[in-house]
């Protein structure tokens, strides 16, 4: 997170001065912006600020409430393991093949697509840990509305 | 019957709790995997939706209300318009929608604007007596000018998912806002003249006028700038974020001094987290909206409505039910990223503008941002006022019969939205 927002301070800078040809400044920025956001997801799961609809759940019993978390964590589990996993098959794709963005920067795509296996796969582990502990822990949402 | 079960699987993991980015994401997947689509798409939808540079705007707006809000502009903004109109009739409940509009100019966001007029406005308006249930009404419903008013960060998104322009969007709230925001003056005015048991502010002098002026000028001059770029064609939504939020840096820690290292640190984090949090949801909705595309489920929707619901006018009425129903327990961003795909082909269909469809929706989910048991502007009201969320309730519903007015203003007059953007 800190990294985030680090760079996100150098891209405001970088932007400013947007009246220059910066051709690198979009595409960095961008570059930014996806590894930020999924390497932020593991960590908004520990920081309980996903954005989630409590209304209903937050009517049951605890015990119940525990339940409703064991199912939304193994859904989040289920799904960013296979994403993963066919996030992986297309990172290793481009990384083989050596495509590149084709901009005038030419980086090659998969410093990109790398964060996609990379921020689900913590994302997947993180999930598990919190699964595991979840008996002990006093966790009754994972999150909490949000704009 | 496929439609019902993928709606009703995924209401279902919405309501357990699963977050909403993972609901809806998960559910696009199931569909991919069950309907023998490559899963492949899934983790592409995802990083095309990242890559989408109108998105890099969410960040730089969020840094940009954040560092004014944690610069104390609210305060000065309240002030300054106080001065000016504060003795008149109901002149404190006027200066508080005013500074809302203002504020939103600023600032994407409905809770953001709620919370930091509120904070100075509600002990203000309490302590000259006017009716609580009142204040907390105005301010929940004046906070949600902050999603109408550009910039928008519900607009940023629904130009994302629909691929229309987002300059046009944002042109398109002006009007409609400044029609609220001229409501809900008119509506306080005459809740002064019929009620009038609180005191009245004294008349301001010049001097003190320019004074808090002074302190309000430069984020107001910020508002126009984005705005004339944005209108001239100077920048594009996400320069415009850029040079505004740059812009905030300097006022903050130049012009009002307001600015520690701290506060800086606390504003750039809050706006990661929020984006994280915001943009995740958008991947999650693309990969559904992918995989309902390939199910053929709007074409669906499309010809059952065709078929059921007799003219634009019926299609708009049942639409506004089901977003206010949906508003009870959903937030504005999800309501905005579930419905959009459903429902935009079929208003295409009838004849809708996609620009005039988006100003539509975004009116319709202010209302459920005001609507209990779940509006999050009712929260924050609630917690700054440390009041019961039933007193707020109560408050809120002329706002809301209001705004349902707007929408049905601007169902006869589309041109009150789609003027500047297309016509001036």
């Amino acid at each position: 997170m800190a990294a985030t927002g680090a760079m996100l301070t150098y891209e405001v800078i970088a932007r400013y001065f947007f009246i220059k040809p910066t051709i690198w400044a979009a595409e960095l920025s961008q570059l930014c912006l996806i590894w930020g956001c999924l390497l932020a997801m593991a960590h908004l799961l520990t920081a309980r600020r996903h954005i989630t609809v409590n209304a209903v759940t937050s009517l049951l019993p605890n015990t119940f409430q525990k339940i409703c978390v064991a199912i939304a964590l193994a859904v989040v589990i289920l799904f960013s393991a296979i994403v993963t996993v066919w996030g992986y098959e297309i990172f290793y794709d481009s990384f083989i093949r050596g495509r590149t963005t084709g901009s005038l920067l030419n980086l090659p795509v998969w410093i990109a697509e790398a964060s996609v296996p990379v921020g689900f796969g913590l994302l997947t582990i993180q999930g598990v840990g919190e699964l595991i502990t979840l008996s002990s822990s006093g966790l009754f949402s994972l999150g909490a509305s949000h704009e | 019957m496929t439609i019902i079960l993928i709606l009703a699987s995924l209401f279902l993991l919405l309501l357990l709790g699963v977050p909403v980015a993972f609901a809806l994401g998960g559910t696009g997947l199931g569909m991919l995997i069950l309907g023998g689509f490559s899963p492949l798409m899934a983790p592409q939808s995802i990083l095309s939706t990242l890559d989408g540079f109108i998105l890099l705007a969410v960040p730089l707006f969020l840094l940009m209300s954040n560092l004014l809000l944690k610069g104390g502009v609210g305060r000065d903004l309240f002030a300054a318009v106080q001065a000016w109109v504060g003795h008149w009739p109901g002149g404190l409940a006027i200066a508080t929608i005013i500074s809302c509009g203002l504020f939103a100019a600023i600032s994407g966001s409905s809770v953001a604007t709620a919370a930091t007029i509120g904070t100075v406005a509600i002990p203000e308006m309490i302590n000259r007596g006017y009716d609580k249930r009142f204040v907390y009404g105005l301010l929940a419903a004046g906070g949600t000018l902050g999603i109408l008013i550009p910039p928008s960060i519900p607009m940023i998104v629904y130009g994302f998912v629909t691929e229309q322009s987002v300059i046009a969007l944002f042109l398109a709230g002006i009007g409609p806002g400044l029609l609220l925001v001229t409501l809900f003056i008119l509506f306080a005015m005459i809740h002064a003249r019929l009620s009038g048991n609180f005191d009245d502010v004294p008349k301001a002098c010049m001097s003190e006028k320019i004074m808090a002026s002074k302190r309000a000028l430069p984020s107001v001059a910020l508002a126009a700038l984005v705005i004339i770029g944005l209108y001239s064609g100077a920048f594009t939504p996400t320069e415009a974020a850029a040079v505004g939020s740059t812009a905030a840096l300097f006022i903050v820690a130049f012009w009002l001094r307001t600015l520690t290292w701290a506060t800086l640190w606390e504003a750039i984090q809050e706006s990661a987290i929020t984006t994280a949090a915001i943009l995740l949801i958008v991947a999650g909705a693309k990969v559904f909206g992918k995989a309902i595309a390939l199910y053929r489920i709007p074409q669906d929707i499309s010809a059952f409505l065709a078929q059921t619901i007799e003219g634009p006018i019926m299609f708009i009425l049942v639409v506004s039910i089901v977003l206010l129903l949906m508003g009870l327990v959903f937030e504005a961003l999800s309501m905005i990223l579930i419905m959009t795909p459903v429902l935009l082909p079929a208003a295409l269909g009838l004849g809708f503008d996609p620009i005039w469809f988006g100003i539509f929706m975004v009116i319709m989910v202010e209302c459920a941002l005001i609507t209990p048991p779940v509006g999050l502007n009712l929260y924050v009201i609630q917690s700054v006022a440390r009041t019961s969320l039933g007193n707020v309730a109560r408050g809120v519903w002329p706002f809301l019969t209001l705004m349902l007015l707007t929408v049905a203003i601007l169902y006869i007059f589309p041109n009150l939205a789609l003027y500047i953007p297309f016509k001036w």
